[in-house]
């Protein structure tokens, strides 16, 4: 059969240019995130009144939203662990109170379980202290970050575990057949064969929970933690310039959600295996 | 001489199935036995009781002087009986040679030097030794069954199961994990195998047994087992002989 000259599609045309094929292999994001980043440092040097201000006023709270997060993802991680398990256990009691804090958990609104974290349940405290006459807990007072570290794990400490179990559900019967056939106990081969393997499955999902804590995060600042949303709140309330304020606030998460979204897809790539 | 498996009328059901109706079976140390019979007559069931991967509802089953009546001794049971499944079921996370030496670490306490030497070992008897750093997935479907073999063996297990090991092979396959299963006989090694190669059977077995509806229908040694003057077994034969 005889050649037909091929029509070359435009990518390749592109790669006359010089640098061009260089520039096409850089993923879009980021350029998204340099247009945010360049963004957010042009307002603030360029209009340092209000930019500047702003973004020194809220950096505490960047600093809070980011701490919130992190310690109570750890906790998430290992909560979410257990519940998953409990989920999959065939004690009947361990898979009742499983399936019961996650179906509970899930029918709530987060703002309503933050409120109750921090109002409902130091009075409840109070009310057993008095009753049983212990001092330390009449005078219980709810420490703000803690309250919020405690809310925001118990909420996606449920999401988390059922994301644990779809993981491990997920992982073929043969695997754990095999362990145990080897004579591992189940503990055993959940350590060391399912888990390791449901870790790398449920790694997408999980960092996108991650991402949505981040941004769910600013409901404590309903409870009296100043993170970076209350913060913003704050400024405004004393100069009176919400577009401003959240804009600059708006591009703060951008920039942090932006930065995570990569981390999530570079770990994901760094333990990704064949199958 | 005591039988190293005794199988004594066990029963088994699936829901509403009646997969095993009263099974009965010794095999004798070194002995090689080989399980046909049609899909759902329940020789992959039995052949999972041996070492409790199915639970049975009723009968007895002593493996090596341990019986299997309660869970509490299940994971020393396990670590004497070997079992290569038809989809290998090797760990896809882990290389061949962590394959080969996890269950050794685990439940055997072996130190990595020593599990790593019994490995290579292993790899170079079941044909594949330059494969230890390779992932299951790099491998073809012979060369994991064979890796799932080498794991097992890995254990010092004094049993060994089958349950088919062959049918998810391509036919050119087929013929290096026999050869292994082969040799793996002729040292000795007790063995169940459910598997409809005749040709391993003709030259491996020491008894052979038919199984249809969750019952032992015909049992008999190969010679006599292929000219049976039983119906169903002569029938069967004809289906598996004309396959081939």
């Amino acid at each position: 059969m005889e050649e037909q000259p091929q029509l070359r599609p435009t990518r390749s045309k592109l790669a006359y240019l010089p640098g061009a094929e260089s520039l096409m292999r850089i993923d879009p994001w980021w350029g998204l995130v340099v247009l945010v980043v360049a963004l957010t440092i042009i307002l603030v040097t360029v209009s340092a009144d209000p930019f500047r201000n702003i973004l020194l006023f809220v950096s505490d709270g960047i600093l809070v939203t980011v701490f919130i997060t992190v310690t109570s993802f750890a906790v998430i991680l290992i909560v979410g662990m257990i519940g998953g398990l409990g989920r999959l256990s065939r004690n009947w009691f361990i898979h009742g109170v499983a399936t019961l804090y996650v179906e509970i958990v899930r029918g709530i609104p987060l703002l309503v379980q933050l409120l109750a974290w921090y109002f409902a349940f130091p009075a409840v405290i109070q009310g057993i202290g008095q009753w049983l006459n212990i001092p330390a807990m009449a005078n219980y007072r709810s420490n703000a970050i803690f309250t919020a570290i405690v809310g925001l794990t118990v909420c996606y400490g449920a999401y988390m575990s059922e994301i644990y179990r779809a993981g491990i559900q997920s992982i073929p019967k043969g695997q754990m057949e095999a362990a145990r056939s080897l004579g591992m106990t189940h503990l055993q081969s959940m350590r060391h064969v399912i888990l390791p393997q449901a870790i790398r499955v449920i790694l997408p999902p999980l960092g996108n929970e991650f991402i949505a804590l981040l941004k769910d995060s600013c409901l404590v600042s309903v409870v009296a933690v100043a993170d970076l949303t209350r913060r913003g709140r704050e400024f405004m309330a004393v100069h009176f310039n919400p577009i401003e304020v959240w804009l600059m606030v708006a591009l703060l998460y951008l920039v942090l959600t932006l930065f995570l979204s990569r981390g999530v897809a570079w770990i994901e790539k760094k333990t990704r295996f064949e199958r | 001489m005591e039988p190293i498996i005794h199988i004594e009328n066990v029963h088994k059901h699936f829901g509403i199935v009646h997969a095993l109706r009263g099974v009965s079976l010794d095999v004798r140390k070194g002995e090689v036995v080989v399980i046909i019979g049609p899909s759902g007559s329940g020789k992959s069931t039995l052949l999972r009781c041996i070492n409790r991967l199915e639970e049975y509802d009723a009968g007895r089953i002593v493996v090596d002087d341990i019986p299997l009546d309660n869970a509490q001794n299940i994971n020393a049971v396990r670590q004497e009986i070997g079992i290569v499944f038809q989809a290998f079921n090797l760990f896809a996370h882990l290389t061949v040679m962590q394959n080969l030496t996890l269950a050794q670490h685990v439940v055997r306490k072996r130190s990595k030097d020593e599990s790593q030497k019994i490995a290579v070992e292993l790899l170079a008897k079941v044909g594949i030794p330059d494969k230890a750093s390779a992932y299951p997935i790099q491998l073809s479907g012979g060369q994991q069954q064979r890796v799932a073999i080498a794991r097992a063996l890995a254990m010092n297990p004094k049993i060994m199961l089958f349950d088919e090991p062959t049918s998810a092979l391509d036919p050119e396959m087929i013929k290096e994990v026999l050869d292994v299963m082969l040799a793996l006989a002729k040292e000795g090694m007790t063995m169940v195998v459910v598997s409809h190669e005749m040709g391993f059977a003709r030259a491996a077995a020491n008894r052979m047994i038919l199984m249809d509806e969750g019952q032992i229908i015909d049992e008999a040694t190969p010679e006599k087992f292929f000219t049976s003057s039983h119906e169903r077994t002569k029938q069967f034969l004809g289906k598996v002989l004309h396959m081939i």
